[in-house]
């Protein structure tokens, strides 16, 4: 289909806060974004929308109703019990759902991720819990691409490529059950989950603060193993152009160029216009 | 509480007559004290003789109601004359709305403008550091939205007692340093990253003269397309006023007269309920809905409810919009039931705003406030005339002539200005230079804040183009300004920054208060900004002391002086006074915030050193500056002499830096400011892990510690693109510029030289251990 046709969905109830930049990603890119607020896919307002007539679902970062809970879990309760239905048909046609930072602990907490025991478990699998540091961190992180296959959400980027893509979070430690974490992770790897590492500018293995929360395997970001599922903690909107980008006073190429985060919107984009 | 002087009216309700007409000026003061309405003698005397001419006692409505419109914090009764003649009507081309609302509005460029506000929120967050900054950023928000503006950016100077202060000499009912810059963090972190605002710049200064009074100032900017700005007014008769956001509870009552007195031992136990309780959550969509009731062109009015909650709001738009208004109270929704209508109508719940609405336009403003789960509710109307009528379950509870309402007192209260004597001492020269520098570095003023910046969420939003920490990656470094670019189709940007050095302006006031603006100039020419407006937050001590109001006098004269000089308006502010510890007032600190204008930021520069084998250069004077400096003050030395402002120096200054930047001359550029040229230099070679070596011969006959270390203004170290030396001095000497080459970029090494002697020779390891280290050790 047409970019222009592609409709986004990008999802947001109270406290959602990425939702601007993540729309004008996909708008820049020329597709056709739309911020949707949750009630409105649940019917409780006046403009009512179906998330059957998008393309592509979008969770932005954010803290939405406030993480106070648990990162994510008030939205992912809301959306489970409305949603739920429409949203594993969505994911089961092949549409893309991209899930940053907030977005991330959003689709865990769904149970849409790691999804190893179904496409939207009952019970999340993992967890995004508070960073090592016990702070919220804002600071650039370096990531290495290495999803060998099926790669939705980054077929513009190289196996073993560097990406440079700020994180900010509070909880991001990427943390699976303690007895299983072991098989867990090797079914991960099996299935080609693993999309984003945290490294050192050399792409060497991270250790605090390239690594700013202390994920294991230093995970940035996974799939589901269909892989039409992502979620990351780093914020690739807010690198879409090198002027965003971290550092660029000290590489002088042109500022119109795209920065590291333009190549998670542009892929998506390609494969939604190409298989759909 | 004598029954007395407090008749209950016979209703189902909470409502009192209070016994004015017959009470004399013993009985007046009592009631005054009794009611904590924040009424001084003279006050409550113009209040009886206001109801005597009525013939009635005035209810507790009322009475509570004048207390808050008169409070220092709510009309600026001692500050306003004073302001009127230092540094109100400065008259530029990008003025839009300068001094008139709590927010100012200059032009950014043909369809847009950016807002700017600033105010402090001190006496809450010495109480209770979490909430009260949290708050604080809440009601900044506001400030800013409620003239139809997306905020784009939020600032927080902070100052406190030093980290290293003994936890035994904390005196009785004061938190310490630690606690409260950790407190005070948390608030600003959990309010400003949950409501999506990135916080980009600000300052945290120590100096024991805080303890027990910290300061917490907190900014915003934001921008607007010049088509949608709003006013705090009702367009005329028949607007409803439409109350939107979370409901009225007990929390912050009294928050306006409680920052317009000092802080005492008991404040914490006394207090606590003058401080509000932010949600962030419910002020997200709140934000959203305003905005995007105005961009529909559904509101006429709106405005925040900030100090003074309801009273402060309703009768401000009202008689802005030449009306009055009737207002039913009880259909303000409330937290609990039981609140009285007094409490309901003088509470700072937080996360509330009023929008004045005409009739037709009222049934969509609801539906779409619900769209967004935003409780709004209808609560009155303006109305032809000039009174202002409240009724609580059609019972009239309030009625007052506008005029006297809002029309508080101003006083020409006396002030005396009070020259310090201080006896100069200069201290030995060091014996170690390398040593001297480390622990230069190490001290909390000037050690690396990433401790405190990574915890801010500076990037969201997707616009901070210039960050607050620039270095290499993985590595920390001091910006001198953050550059947000707030328009999607264009490369022109806001650059922001905050000043005040309070060691200065305790030792010359004036001078000192003309250091804040010539630094915030430099920070914001460092990145390619032309400065453009200023804003103020003047924290001082007690007006009633002739001696603090002299410091305010000779301060904002200083500050004035400077800006009108440079034609740079002063566009919004806010006066802090009572801010007093238990030796005294603080320091006067009266905080900027700057704001520059990037015509392209494509050419902006940071402050991290890029490239090997660059040359080096000192674009400024150097002078034995020593007063206030931090070295003198590790080194024990004395000087009574703040650094000096050259005026038509720093104006060429500006000029000729920013034809540098424009010309895209050079790599780095960095302003020296506390610790000297020592301190920028390391900074530089810290952030870029690269060194220099460098020799400060060619500043003169000074002490090499006193060439090393002055705090000198209007000097920036300029790290030159290779090649572009000649063009470099070229463009400097046709501004009439004194400038000097230091040296050579290169190495891993800091190497400073004074012709024949090497004075420091340190790695850039060994100083990035106590720069980035101490604030982590202290704060954990």
């Amino acid at each position: 289909m047409d970019l222009k046709d592609i409709r986004v969905a990008v999802l947001r109830i109270e406290g959602t806060n990425c939702e601007e930049e993540s729309f004008l990603a996909f708008k820049r890119l020329g597709a056709d974004p739309e911020m949707v607020h949750l009630k409105q896919l649940t019917g409780d307002s006046s403009h009512p929308r179906k998330l059957k007539d998008y393309h592509a679902l979008m969770f932005p970062g954010g803290f939405s109703a406030g993480d106070y809970v648990r990162a994510g879990a008030i939205f992912s309760a809301r959306i489970k019990s409305s949603l739920g239905r429409d949203l594993v048909r969505f994911v089961e046609d092949g549409y893309p759902v991209l899930g940053i930072c907030n977005g991330f602990q959003i689709l865990v907490e769904l149970g849409l991720l790691p999804g190893l025991s179904g496409t939207m478990t009952g019970r999340a699998e993992a967890v995004l819990a508070t960073n090592d540091s016990n702070r919220f961190e804002c600071r650039p992180t370096i990531l290495k691409h290495v999803k060998r296959g099926n790669r939705v959400f980054t077929e513009k980027m190289g196996y073993g490529e560097l990406f440079t893509i700020p994180s900010a979070h509070a909880e991001g430690k990427f943390v699976l059950p303690e007895d299983r974490e072991k098989e867990m992770l090797e079914e991960m790897v099996k299935n080609d989950q693993i999309v984003f590492q945290y490294v050192k500018p050399d792409g060497t293995k991270a250790e605090y603060p390239f690594n700013p929360n202390g994920s294991i395997l230093n995970i940035a970001g996974i799939t589901n193993p269909a892989g039409n599922v992502m979620g990351m903690m780093p914020h690739p909107e807010r690198a879409f152009y090198r002027s965003t980008s971290p550092n660029w006073t000290r590489h002088p190429l042109p500022l119109e160029d795209f920065g590291d985060g333009w190549y998670i919107f542009s892929s998506l984009l390609n494969y939604v216009s190409r298989r759909f | 509480m004598n029954p007395d002087h407090y008749i209950k009216r016979d209703v189902h309700f909470p409502l009192y007559d209070i016994n004015l007409l017959n009470a004399d000026d013993e009985a007046l003061q009592t009631i005054a004290d009794e009611t904590a309405a924040g009424h001084d003698l003279n006050e409550m005397k113009r209040v009886k003789e206001y109801f005597t001419k009525l013939g009635r006692n005035p209810t507790d409505v009322e009475f509570q109601a004048l207390g808050q419109a008169w409070s220092e914090h709510s009309c600026y009764k001692t500050s306003k004359p004073i302001l009127k003649n230092t540094i109100f009507n400065i008259d530029a081309p990008q003025n839009i709305l300068v001094i008139k609302e709590d927010a100012g509005v200059l032009e950014f460029d043909d369809e847009h403008a950016y807002v700017v506000a600033l105010e402090s929120h001190n006496h809450p967050s010495a109480i209770e550091p979490y909430g009260g900054a949290a708050t604080g950023i809440g009601g900044i928000l506001r400030d800013v939205v409620w003239m139809g503006a997306q905020p784009v950016a939020l600032v927080d100077p902070l100052f406190f007692g030093s980290l290293d202060y003994p936890m035994d000499e904390v005196p009785k009912g004061v938190k310490h340093p630690t606690y409260l810059l950790s407190g005070v963090v948390d608030g600003i972190r959990d309010y400003g990253n949950r409501v999506g605002i990135p916080t980009v710049a600000g300052q945290v200064t120590f100096h024991n003269s805080y303890i027990g009074n910290c300061l917490v100032n907190v900014g915003c900017i934001g921008i607007v397309e010049k088509k949608h700005i709003i006013r705090s007014r009702v367009s005329g008769p028949g607007d409803v006023f439409i109350y939107a956001g979370g409901r009225t509870g007990r929390d912050g009552i009294h928050g306006v007269t409680f920052a317009s007195a000092d802080l005492h031992e008991e404040s914490d136990t006394e207090s606590r309920g003058a401080v509000q309780l932010g949600d962030p959550i419910t002020k997200e969509p709140l934000i959203h809905a305003c905005l995007e009731a105005v961009e529909k062109g559904l509101v006429s009015g709106m405005k925040d409810f900030g100090g003074g909650g309801l009273s402060s709001v309703v009768g401000e738009m009202a008689l802005h919009g030449g009306c009055g208004c009737e207002i039913e109270l009880d259909r303000v929704p409330t937290k609990e039931e039981g609140v009285a209508p007094w409490e309901i109508w003088i509470s700072e719940s937080q996360e509330r705003m009023m929008l004045a609405v005409r009739p037709e336009n009222v049934e969509k403003v609801l539906r779409l406030f619900a769209d967004w789960d935003v409780e709004a509710v209808p609560i009155g109307r303006s109305v032809v005339g000039k009174n202002i009528t409240i009724t609580y379950c059609n019972t009239k509870v309030l009625e007052l002539d506008l005029e006297f309402y809002t029309g508080g007192p101003e006083y020409d209260r006396p002030y005396e200005f009070a020259p310090r004597d201080v006896q100069e001492r200069m201290p030995e020269e060091p014996a170690d230079y390398n040593e001297m520098l480390l622990k230069l570095l190490c001290e909390e003023n000037i050690a690396c804040k990433g401790w405190v910046v990574h915890q801010y969420d500076h990037e969201v939003r997707g616009k901070t183009v210039i960050k607050p920490l620039q270095a290499k990656l993985g590595l920390e470094g001091h910006g001198d300004a953050a550059v947000i670019k707030p328009v999607e189709n264009s490369w022109k940007g806001l650059a922001i920054s905050c000043d005040i050095n309070p060691r200065y302006t305790l030792l010359d006031p004036y001078h000192g208060s003309m250091c804040a603006i010539d630094e915030n100039c430099r920070n914001l020419v460092a990145v390619g900004g032309r400065p453009h407006s200023f804003a103020d937050c003047l924290n001082f001590g007690n007006p009633e002391n002739p001696e603090t109001l002299g410091d305010f006098v000779e301060s904002t004269r200083g500050l004035g002086d400077v800006a009108r000089f440079l034609s740079v308006p002063f566009s919004s502010g806010n006066v802090s006074f009572y801010n007093e510890t238990l030796n005294g007032p603080i320091p006067p600190t009266p905080t900027i915030l700057g704001i520059g204008l990037v015509e392209d930021i494509r050419k902006c520069v940071t402050s991290d050193m890029k490239v090997e084998d660059e040359a080096v250069y000192l674009v400024g004077q150097t002078f034995e500056e020593m007063g206030g400096s931090i070295y003198y003050e590790i080194a024990g030395g004395c000087s009574g002499d703040a650094p000096m402002v050259d005026l038509d120096n720093l104006k060429n200054s500006i000029e000729g830096m920013l034809d540098l930047i424009d010309k895209e001359l050079v790599s780095a550029v960095h302003d020296p400011s506390e610790g000297g040229l020592g301190v920028a230099l390391a900074e530089m070679a810290l952030a870029g892990d690269l060194g220099a070596d460098v020799d400060l011969s060619a500043l003169g006959k000074m002490r090499s510690d006193i060439k090393l270390f002055s705090e000198s203004q209007t000097r920036w170290i300029v790290e030159v693109r290779s090649g572009k030396e000649g063009t470099f001095e070229r463009v400097l000497n046709s501004y009439g510029l004194s400038f000097l080459r230091l040296g050579t970029t290169g190495g891993k090494n800091l190497i400073i030289r004074d012709g024949k002697k090497e004075l420091v020779n340190l790695p850039l390891k060994r100083m990035r251990e106590v720069w980035e280290g101490t604030l982590h050790e202290k704060m954990g």
